[in-house]
């Protein structure tokens, strides 16, 4: 057993090569000036440097939360570089860096269309939004995108594009003073992806961002706005990893998602970034704010994560059920190895009528990792038959790891019913026994016990998703067994 | 076993216990209505076969302020605890339960479990439940549930129409509710939680 345990964790990152591109970078640190800078580099209107300049005002009279469950190596914000973005020409080439392009087919992300072949139908086919860095370097299919009315680009064209729609919604479901680092977010985001579904249409394809961490001393700040107008649909992706390096490298993103009236969005996250080397060294401190609002009656939101990078995260996707009979899922994989932490879990605000929410999240800790569920389930006076369902489990792979359950219920309506439940359990020697008696090689077997007590969580991920999940889930175990 | 009953706001009751090796408490705490109170108990579970059984109640049906904090502590291996609350709050009432099982590393063999279940009254009452669990041992069986709701309107119907009028529908269901805790006290204590029902 205990061999096993070693192997699983000896596994490499597969995505931690560095790409030789050309670059440039704002010089290191954080003041107004550098704020002006980037704003000026990517050709903002005033209104949006107001906002960010807002932010940094804001961002200054803050403190670092210090309520996580989780040991933060001190970040020093002067030292880290808020830009930087492979060279180009102008502003979008229409050719696309060849190492760029290879960088991107090596993680499996398609950045060309791929052309129909006669007869024979694309199955499954995604568009996608790619940033390097601190730029989106592509967004594929946005003609037949368009061609719906769907808008999918990047968040700087968005703003130059669409400044209505932007200026409408941004930091309308993530207030730019809503913590430490969505402030700071605020003031310094470089990129992300935009995304409108107009009224009644129900997107043709899964859409995805992936985001790639290259250069060294960054730090990635990307901001991701999705849009769901009246009766519409969309699912939407996003991927990410990052080159493996001594130092850590800190990710601060916002996510906001607006659900008009029965609008249905759904939110998959495959996180892979760099989790640092078995000593724990290095890895990206992946420190993420999400949020969604149900703002239409029958809306609908659904999260589902697997999160099995990152040398700390700390990531609570959350819902506010606004919307009477608006309902929402969080389903969550959350896999620690080594001397990774993660605190995460979600947040479901029940404000309007007949609001459903539920929550599973499975967490999976190995190594000297810390593994923490933190959740809030609110029922506010005005959630009449509001109902919530939570179950959260723990598995612990060997004696040096911890697994730890926060949540917090407060109920302030005599009509809604609120139930959690959580557990904590190992991978028994008896289940190892069953499979290797029957000639399964033992890591294989603890992937397989792993993957059937994630499966309630996996089987909710778009199909290609799904099968880079369960692989990631394997590799992230490689030397765990013992 | 050693079993004892604690009024809240009229006994004096330990904020830390501390349980050697194959020593066994029962322990029940009653929170009678109209008090206010804010207790914190912490059991510590540090020789291996120790064992803990507690039970508590909390009835706030006017104004009361009640927190309920408790932290059990498995600091030696073998140990067990076993925990249920539960609460009825109505009027503007706001009751707070706070529960934490830590287990210590190398504290294996652990079995540890515990429930928090309200019942909401009002408009204007609060509850906040947050049951935790802390482990850094493997080889455990820890879990917790929590819940909140209400009366359950289709048992009220079923009473009513079999002719109990609707106040005595209501007082057998917060009895039933309550029965796991209130049978482990003395008849007269358990009089008294009867009468004072809301």
């Amino acid at each position: 057993m205990e061999e096993i345990i070693k192997d699983i964790s000896s596994q490499e990152y597969k995505e931690g090569f560095v790409t030789e591109v050309a670059q440039e970078y704002v010089p290191k640190g954080l003041n107004e000036e550098i704020i002006r800078l980037i704003s000026a580099k990517k050709g903002e209107p005033e209104w949006m440097l107001d906002f960010r300049l807002g932010a940094f005002r804001k961002w200054q009279q803050m403190t670092l939360p210090q309520w996580g469950h989780l040991k933060l190596p001190p970040i020093d914000f002067q030292d880290i570089i808020y830009w930087a973005a492979p060279k180009r020409a102008e502003d979008r080439p229409d050719e696309i860096d060849p190492a760029l392009m290879e960088t991107f087919d090596k993680l499996g992300i398609p950045l060309r269309e791929r052309e129909m072949l006669a007869g024979v139908k694309p199955k499954g086919e995604v568009a996608v939004d790619a940033v390097f860095d601190s730029v989106s370097v592509t967004t594929t299919f946005r003609k037949s995108l368009a061609e719906k009315g769907i808008i999918f680009c990047s968040f700087s064209e968005a703003v130059r594009e669409h400044p209505d729609l932007v200026r409408k919604y941004l930091a309308s479901v993530v207030p730019v003073g809503d913590n430490f680092y969505a402030a700071l977010n605020s003031a310094v985001f470089s990129d992300g992806s935009f995304c409108y579904i107009p009224k009644g249409v129900k997107c043709p394809m899964d859409l995805s961002s992936y985001f790639r961490i290259n250069a060294a001393g960054t730090g990635q700040f990307e901001r991701t706005l999705i849009i769901a107008d009246e009766g519409s649909s969309v699912s939407y992706m996003e991927g990410c990893t990052a080159p493996m390096r001594d130092e850590n490298q800190l990710h601060a993103a916002v996510v906001e998602i607006v659900v008009e009236k029965d609008a249905d969005v759904k939110y998959s996250t495959v996180q892979n970034w760099y989790p640092g080397d078995a000593q724990g060294r290095g890895g990206i401190l992946n420190l993420v704010t999400k949020r969604g609002i149900c703002k239409g009656s029958g809306s609908h939101l659904s999260w589902t994560q697997v999160e099995t990078g990152s040398a700390v995260t700390w990531k609570y996707p959350s819902t506010i059920l606004l919307g009477d009979h608006s309902s929402s899922e969080f389903y969550s994989v959350a896999m620690t190895n080594n001397y990774q932490q993660a605190d995460t879990g979600t947040k479901m605000i029940h404000l309007g009528r007949g609001t459903r929410s539920r929550v599973v999240s499975k967490g999976i800790s190995a190594g000297h990792s810390e593994n923490s569920y933190r959740g809030l389930v609110q029922m506010g006076p005005g959630a009449d038959g509001g109902r919530n369902y939570s179950q959260c489990d723990s598995l612990l792979i060997g004696s040096s790891c911890g697994a730890h359950t926060f949540p917090v219920i407060r109920n302030q309506n005599p009509r809604a019913v609120v139930e959690h439940e959580a557990t904590t359990s190992k991978i028994s020697e008896d289940q190892l026994f069953y499979c290797t008696q029957r000639g399964i090689a033992p890591e294989d077997a603890v992937a397989l016990i792993v993957g059937g007590y994630a499966r309630e969580v996996l089987s909710r991920l778009p199909m290609e998703f799904a099968v880079e999940a369960q692989k990631l889930l394997s590799v992230s175990l490689e030397g765990a067994v013992g | 076993m050693d079993s004892r009953v604690y009024i809240l706001g009229r006994d004096s009751a330990p904020q830390y216990l501390r349980l050697e090796a194959g020593e066994e408490l029962a322990m029940t705490l009653v929170v009678p209505p109209g008090t206010d109170v804010q207790y914190s108990l912490e059991v510590d579970l540090c020789g291996p076969g120790a064992g803990l059984d507690l039970a508590g109640l909390y009835l706030c049906p006017g104004s009361e302020r009640v927190e309920l904090r408790v932290l059990v502590r498995h600091s030696a291996g073998g140990c067990n605890s076993r925990q249920l609350f539960k609460g009825i709050v109505g009027g503007t009432a706001r009751a707070l339960f706070d529960g934490l099982i830590y287990v210590a590393p190398d504290a294996q063999k652990t079995q540890a479990y515990q429930e928090n279940h309200t019942l909401l009254l009002s408009e204007t009452a609060r509850t906040e439940s947050r049951p935790q669990l802390e482990i850094y041992a493997d080889d455990v069986q820890c879990s917790h549930g929590a819940t909140t709701g209400y009366l359950n309107p289709e048992e009220l119907f079923y009473m009513r129409s079999r002719g109990i009028p609707e106040a005595e529908a209501r007082r057998l269901q917060m009895q039933a509710f309550l029965a796991p805790v209130i049978r482990r006290l003395s008849d007269a204590a358990a009089e008294e939680i009867y009468a004072s029902l809301p």
